[in-house]
């Protein structure tokens, strides 16, 4: 019954007259084209303007600007000694950032995962830096290491680290490590937070059996903490070296990639020379290298991530 | 091998008490099983002998040792967990031979007593497998496993085989009784399973609201239970519970059903004269369709055919009860049957609920 009313409909729907075919055929279409239209408009008109823009000349104080200037931009970037600086910076000041992030946030999450008396609001607290919008935890952390208002300096001074009380804000051998410091204090809440979720998952018989089994509190978190943290620290990581290298509020904010450019990093360095020097075209030269340095770094990850699934 | 003696151990978590004096000396060799209702506090008094529960009060000794300080680690004993607990990122062989990759055992000696292990066992074919790829009779196969391989002072089981089918747990049972019977090891065994605790046990220990009820061979409970709870406990269905009171007339006395039903004893126990009591009788002794002197008319509420015998439910006036007869005559019957409850086989517990 079924299949011969399905094969009535087949030979029904050839005789239909042309323009219903076509209103049938193209209805999905309609229908999903408001949606389609407002995707397109809202992500990939800026994209490809803010590409076409590293083709072209435009400087907002130069009237005459708005050619067409093809790779000239980016002759000008290969023979640029700031953003190779810039760039150098950023290696560090990701790396750094993420390291120390994730070493804090998981010693953070392994005493968090202790029951203890008042865990609950403990918790709650390590939430606080996250909660603090970026760039008010810039300028804290600036007046903190500023000597006039701040005590950091006075307290390296006491502890004999600094011969006088300054900011190393503006010494060009340290000044990045005064943004990587509010990074690491502002970011620590995310690792141990999402780590501290997936130690709780970890069934508690696993620790039993082990330490049954004859392991010590080290062995057991090589045996058991780890293989089951790993995941979960691999995503972590990797979405986090991609969004720190990207951000620059810190920066912007403390140091402004000073002193002498030597805390730029290419996210800041993008900053300085879209809104400071108001050179948007070369700035979206610069923004293009980063796009595509950060895709080939994400499908290198999504590659590792393939290969680790399928090895296991 | 070990002998484990436990000495008027407490726990308590918090305020709450949970374990008010256990006192119990567990012989080298001998497989002790744990029963009891749920939340009685078993599997709390197995976790203190393995050092995942801290003592509150009394003392565990291993092998004539004081253990109460000791890490699990250092206390040589293994435990087969209700869940297993295996480690599901190592294969079967990894999971096997961790404990004794930790004491840094020579590879030879771990790569063959594994082997023999998983021969015995049954996992030569799985051992590079990961434990989510296992079934769950499997699973457990590997639990025992890793806890063998160490040959341990002492094997602790908390209801290792409950998540297994009832076909599975009849084999795993009889495959645990044969390993203790090659091993000789000390074991500990808790469980809800009557037939469990019947066939493998040296002794049973039978436990109610933290407290030892009765210790002694499966028969010694089952035959001679010391008091309401271990009759009531022990025995599947479980033994008829008359209360009333005794009256003592010459040489046969009778019991007075609260019902109002006076049941003829055709014979005394060591009770007062009208004093409160309880009678107690399996449902395989009561006799169905007697003759002669003491029978009563009972009226027939349910038949329950099992395959192996059948279960009759009974009514004395208000009071139900249950016999059970391997006779399939009875499989029709209706209306009212002549029981007798042989006097050799009742058991009295008195006002305390116990057994005089
Ligand atoms: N960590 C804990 N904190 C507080 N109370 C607990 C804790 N663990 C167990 N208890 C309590 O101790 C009592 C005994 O628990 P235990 O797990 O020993 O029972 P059990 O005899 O093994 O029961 P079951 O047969 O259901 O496994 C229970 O009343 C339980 O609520
Ligand atoms: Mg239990």
């Amino acid at each position: 019954m079924a299949s011969l009313a399905a094969r009535n409909g087949g030979s029904r729907r050839d005789q239909r007259p042309l323009k219903k075919r076509l209103a049938d055929a193209s209805a999905p279409y309609l229908y999903s084209a408001p949606a389609l239209i407002l995707i397109v408009t809202v992500m990939l008109v800026p994209l490809v303007l803010g590409i076409s823009y590293a083709f072209r000349d435009i400087q907002l104080l130069n009237p005459f600007s708005g050619g067409f200037i093809g790779l000239d931009h980016f002759k000008t970037l290969s023979q640029d000694q700031n953003f190779y600086r810039a760039l150098k910076n950023t290696l560090w000041w990701t790396g750094w950032s993420v390291l120390l992030q994730f070493v804090f946030g998981l010693i953070l999450a392994l005493l968090l995962d202790k029951p203890f008396y008042g865990r609950a609001i403990v918790q709650a607290l390590v939430f606080l830096p996250w909660a603090v919008p970026s760039f008010l935890a810039g300028l804290n952390w600036a007046w903190l290491f500023n000597p006039v208002v701040g005590p950091i300096p006075h307290w390296l001074f006491a502890l004999g680290l600094m011969s006088e009380p300054y900011n190393i804000l503006s010494d060009p051998q340290l000044s990045m490590w005064g943004p990587i410091i509010a990074n690491v204090w502002w970011g620590i809440p995310f690792f141990a937070i999402t780590l501290l979720a997936a130690l709780q998952a970890i069934p508690r018989d696993l620790y039993e059996a082990a330490s049954i089994d004859g392991a010590g509190p080290v062995q057991r978190f090589i045996s058991i903490t780890l293989p089951f943290l790993a995941p979960t620290i691999a995503i972590t990581v990797l979405l986090r070296t991609v969004w720190i290298s990207n951000f620059a509020d810190l920066i912007i904010v403390m140091t402004n990639g000073g002193p002498a450019d030597r805390s730029q990093i290419v996210a800041s360095y993008i900053f300085t020379q879209a809104f400071k020097r108001l050179d948007f075209g070369y700035a979206s030269a610069i923004a293009l290298v980063l796009l595509v340095l950060l895709i080939t770094y994400s499908m290198l990850i999504v590659v590792l991530r393939q290969w680790l699934l399928s090895k296991d | 091998m070990a002998s484990i003696d436990i000495a008027a151990i407490h726990k308590s978590y918090g305020i709450h008490p949970v374990l008010h004096g256990i006192d119990l000396e567990i012989k080298d060799g001998e497989f002790v099983v744990l029963v009891g209702p749920s939340g009685c506090g078993k599997s709390t008094l197995l976790r203190m002998i393995a050092g995942l529960e801290a003592v509150t009060d009394g003392e565990i000794r291993i092998d004539g040792k004081r253990v109460n300080d000791l890490a699990p680690k250092d206390r040589d004993i293994a435990m087969v967990f209700q869940s297993y607990a295996l480690y599901p990122h190592m294969s079967v062989a990894k999971n096997m031979s961790y404990s004794l990759r930790l004491r840094k055992t020579a590879k030879e000696k771990i790569a063959s007593v594994v082997a023999s292990a998983a021969t015995k066992l049954g996992l030569d074919p799985l051992m590079e497998r990961r434990p989510k790829a296992l079934s769950g009779g499997q699973r457990q196969r590997v639990a025992m496993g890793r806890a063998i391989v160490r040959e341990p002072k002492a094997f602790l089981f908390d209801e290792p085989l409950s998540n297994l089918d009832a076909r599975l747990r009849e084999q795993m049972r009889a495959e645990i009784k044969k390993l203790h019977q090659d091993l000789g090891a000390t074991s500990i065994y808790v469980t809800h399973d009557q037939i469990e605790a019947m066939t493998l046990a040296d002794r049973i220990v039978a436990m109610h609201g933290g407290i030892i009820q009765q210790v002694g061979s499966p028969l010694e409970l089952y035959d001679n239970p010391a008091n309401l709870f271990v009759a009531g406990f022990i025995g599947s269905p479980g033994m008829n519970f008359f209360e009333g009171r005794y009256l003592a007339t010459g040489d046969t006395a009778n019991f007075a059903l609260t019902g109002g039903i006076v049941l003829p004893l055709g014979g005394t126990a060591k009770l007062a004269d009208g004093s409160r009591a309880t009678l107690g009788i399996r449902p395989e002794h009561v006799i169905l369709g007697a003759e002669g002197p003491d029978t009563m008319m009972a009226t027939v509420d349910l038949v329950e055919p099992t395959g192996f015998g059948i279960i009759v439910h009974l009514k004395l006036g208000p009071v139900a009860f249950k016999a059970f007869t391997l006779d399939r005559r009875f499989l029709g019957m209706h209306g009212e049957v002549a029981v007798k409850l042989p006097v050799p086989n009742l058991h009295f517990f008195n006002e305390e609920g116990r057994k005089v």
